[in-house]
């Protein structure tokens, strides 16, 4: 099989657009959280989400393109075009059957489908937006991109909640590594939207402030938006163009809990199988792999059960640990996404960005966690966990290129 | 493609629940017309919609494959899902009285496609919100609003660890979940893979439809695939096929349905820039060359068609010149939606259920050009969506 690399990257985030802006402030422990404007949360007890303020999709979108699709298609459109900018890929590179594109995302486009449900139970049928019905179905995220770069390869969306990035790009890589396509642009979006959130105030699992992952006084999530997009590639078409490899893909544990839909495993069945299958798949044992960007929601029972599988696996070694949740929220479908661009900024620059608002350690989550400060280490091989919503767990490794020993044939993964 | 061995189904359809009632139904297709299409639904909202039109799987009652404990907040499509699930992998036997007989949990997944699956779900939390209060809404009903939701639960009921993948691309979902499972088993991520999908009826889905207006006029006959189609009709089902190695289902001697050895896929933007909604002929005819050149076989060797056909012109035109252009006008096709309407994320998956039921030899349903063929050994399935998106399978007996 072959090499998979990263060779671009873009980003749409509370903390900034594109990777750099991003990454700078991610090592400097910005917080992305402020109150919410995009909706009323009077009446809710909660107003705070990492939402993403300084975007205009006319700075990435033609008009027509902004006419024809959603918040969720554009935050995408615009992570992919910085992630082809950043790739130096040319759209002859692009164009053709041996391009596909892959995204995962939560909920789509949310705010479309209740922009055309407020009008229908508020005021009929007959109020319902004719124009802007086609711009919803999660189907078209993948569609407006391919559109974009003349992919004419497999387009699909995949909804795997908390855990979609991980799924999109593991799924996006073992298709190169498989064969059926050359390039991959791939990764995840999701939108904040009002009644996304209500529902999980409802659920009690949002925060008021702060969101503290691994912390004792944890109180849970703060929800999040953005979009993650890198470009994939075999090495052998990395090498043809002459691109730079940002990272290498490794293997990737993708598993599910079968328990409970909203709450982990007790045991971390699913997640310790998941991370398992990462670190084999990658042709690595666990004292190889440097760093964890943990999927650490801040909840109670996530971390709490995240960090006993990374104990499990890893034994007395502190190994280090982050969640990026500390500081641009849980962002859904999206997070493992945006956590994949930093787990590649960690492999290109050793720096391991740090868990904000950590201020009490938690037996229970006895980890080696990154506090408040980003510090330098080796970053040859790292991890980027997610636990999801579903029971679903996936894992995926990035590596410096040339660390991992070559993949396995195919009918051999096993 | 490493074939798949087909080795258990679960349908839940407006043709009946179970393999045996769908191909039962099929076989009755002349008598049927397009009689599963009712006014009177258990679903639909008359009072809300304007001539509400569709099959629906009526009186569905999942308690007597499911009990009647756990579904009060089990939405409908996740029932459907149960039900289909249950139902596929009893009858692979690789689950007896509940308990994985084959195969253990951890090295069976589940591939699961939908279109628009949460969307009732979120009718109803926006209408709680919007109408009473934010703080009335349900918080066990909340996670039905999630796509992957109904996919989850499958796994939790059967006890299925390996990957659960839930995939969306429009009515192309379920042939795409073959994909999915065999990128999946070429990996070594399972053993077996429950591959589906499901789609039901709801107020939103059908007032969207009826507003696009692409929906057929109710008065007049709903022909798909022939000249006088004039507009779609929608139901609602869903499908399940457990799939697994072909080796490995030889070697424990596995009753098979079929094998699955080719898949294809392909898309194709609009001319305009301005366009969503298009048909694309070279898309359908690539993801058809694609899914033939994957199986290894010439277009000759294919003895029938499930078409994609839903009764909207310029889908049904595209894809009636792409079979021309690479099959001729010979080979029987065959336009199953004329039963039971377009079923989106689960239209691939009834269009399996009919492929398998045509190798049988059993039954075919309404057929819309060609010469049949006795005993037909590889038939051509195609999900056509609306985006220039297309999938396409072969499989063989």
């Amino acid at each position: 099989m072959t090499r998979v690399f990263v060779t671009g990257m873009g980003v749409v985030s509370s903390l900034g657009l594109g990777r750099e802006a991003f990454w700078k402030g991610i090592v400097e422990g910005r917080s992305g959280f402020s109150s919410i404007e995009g909706f009323d949360t009077a009446t809710l007890g909660r107003s705070i989400a990492g939402e993403v303020k300084g975007f205009h999709a006319r700075d990435f979108l033609t008009h027509t393109e902004r006419k024809r699709m959603g918040r969720c298609s554009a935050f995408s459109l615009a992570a992919a075009r910085m992630a082809v900018e950043d790739a130096g890929i040319k759209p002859e590179h692009l164009a053709g059957d041996r391009t596909s594109v892959i995204i995962g995302t939560t909920m789509g486009e949310a705010d479309v489908i209740a922009e055309l449900e407020d009008a229908w139970i508020r005021r009929g049928a007959d109020a319902v937006n004719i124009a802007r019905i086609p711009l919803y179905g999660s189907t078209l995220l993948p569609i407006h991109l391919a559109r974009a770069f003349g992919a004419r390869g497999l387009v699909q969306t995949l909804p795997a909640a908390c855990a979609a990035g991980n799924y999109a790009i593991a799924f996006a890589a073992d298709l190169i590594r498989a064969g059926r396509a050359d390039v991959v642009i791939t990764g995840a979006s999701e939108l904040l939207q009002k009644h996304q959130f209500q529902g999980f105030v409802r659920l009690g699992a949002v925060a008021p402030e702060r969101c503290q992952p691994f912390d004792k006084n944890r109180k849970g999530i703060i929800i999040g938006e953005g979009s993650g997009v890198l470009v994939l590639e075999s090495e052998a078409h990395a090498v043809r163009r002459g691109a730079t490899a940002l990272a290498e893909i490794g293997g990737s544990g993708l598993a599910c809990d079968a328990h409970h839909i909203t709450r982990p495993h007790p045991e971390g069945e699913g997640s310790l199988t998941a991370m398992r299958e990462a670190i084999a798949r990658s042709g690595i044992t666990p004292d190889q792999v440097d760093f964890i960007n943990a999927h650490g929601t801040g909840t109670h029972a996530n971390d709490k059960i995240e960090a006993y599988v990374v104990k499990e696996l890893f034994g007395d070694r502190q190994i280090p640990v982050s969640s990026l949740k500390s500081m641009i929220g849980h962002c859904m479908g999206a997070a493992s996404a945006l956590e994949a661009v930093a787990c590649v900024m960690t492999v290109q620059t050793g720096v391991y960005p740090p868990t904000m608002s950590y201020e009490t350690p938690d037996p229970e989550c006895a980890l080696n966690v990154v506090s408040n400060t980003a510090v330098t280490g080796k970053a040859d091989v790292v991890l980027n966990n997610s636990l999801a919503f579903g029971g679903y767990d996936a894992v995926v490794a990035f590596a410096k290129p040339g660390v991992l020993p070559p993949p396995p044939a195919a009918s051999a993964a096993a | 493609m490493r074939p798949l061995a087909i080795t258990g189904v679960g349908l839940v359809s407006p043709l009946g629940i179970g393999f045996s009632d769908f191909r039962d139904a099929l076989n009755r297709y002349d008598v049927l017309g397009d009689k599963l299409f009712v006014r009177e639904s258990g679903v639909l909202a008359p009072d809300k919609l304007p001539d509400p039109l569709a099959a629906e799987v009526s009186s569905f009652d999942p308690t007597p494959f499911l009990g009647s404990k756990g579904l009060r907040n089990h939405d409908r499509l996740t029932l459907f899902l149960l039900v289909a699930a249950k139902q596929a992998l009893q009858d692979a036997g690789l689950k007896e009285n509940g308990e994985h007989k084959v195969y253990s949990p951890s090295r069976i997944g589940l591939c699961s496609a939908t279109a628009y699956g949460s969307l009732d779900a979120i009718n109803e939390l926006v209408t709680v919100a919007e109408l009473e209060d934010p703080r009335f809404v349900n918080p066990n009903r909340f996670p039905n609003t999630v796509i992957n939701s109904a996919a989850g639960y499958v796994s939790i009921w059967e006890d299925l660890r390996a990957p659960n993948v839930t995939v969306v691309d429009g009515n192309c979902g379920s042939l795409d979940v073959l994909l999915s499972a065999e990128t999946h088993l070429s990996h070594g991520r399972a053993d077996a893979f429950v591959v589906g999908g499901g789609e039901v009826l709801s107020d939103p889905l059908y007032l969207g439809f009826r507003k696009l207006g692409i929906l057929a006029e109710g008065n007049r006959t709903f022909r798909p695939g022939t000249p006088e189609g004039h507009g779609m009709r929608i139901g609602e089902g869903a499908g399940y096929f457990c799939v697994e190695r072909e080796e490995d289902a030889k070697k424990r001697d596995a009753d098979r349905y079929g094998l699955v050895i080719g898949y294809g896929n392909a898309f194709e933007p609009p001319e305009s820039d301005a366009v969503i909604v298009h048909a694309s002929q070279k898309s359908i005819e690539r993801a058809i060359q694609a899914a033939l050149l994957d199986a290894g076989v010439s277009a000759s060797t294919i003895d029938g068609v499930v078409g994609s056909l839903n009764g909207v012109p310029m889908f049904d035109r595209a894809e009636l010149a792409a079979l021309s252009a690479l099959l001729g006008d010979g080979v029987p096709v065959i336009a199953p939606k004329s039963l039971y309407g377009e079923t989106f994320g689960s239209g691939g998956a009834l269009a399996m259920a009919c492929a398998l039921s045509w190798l049988s030899g059993k039954s075919v349903g309404p057929m819309v050009r060609g010469t049949m063929r006795d005993k037909p050994r590889t038939l051509l399935v195609v999900a056509v969506g609306f985006y220039g998106n297309v999938s396409a399978t072969v499989i063989t007996a």
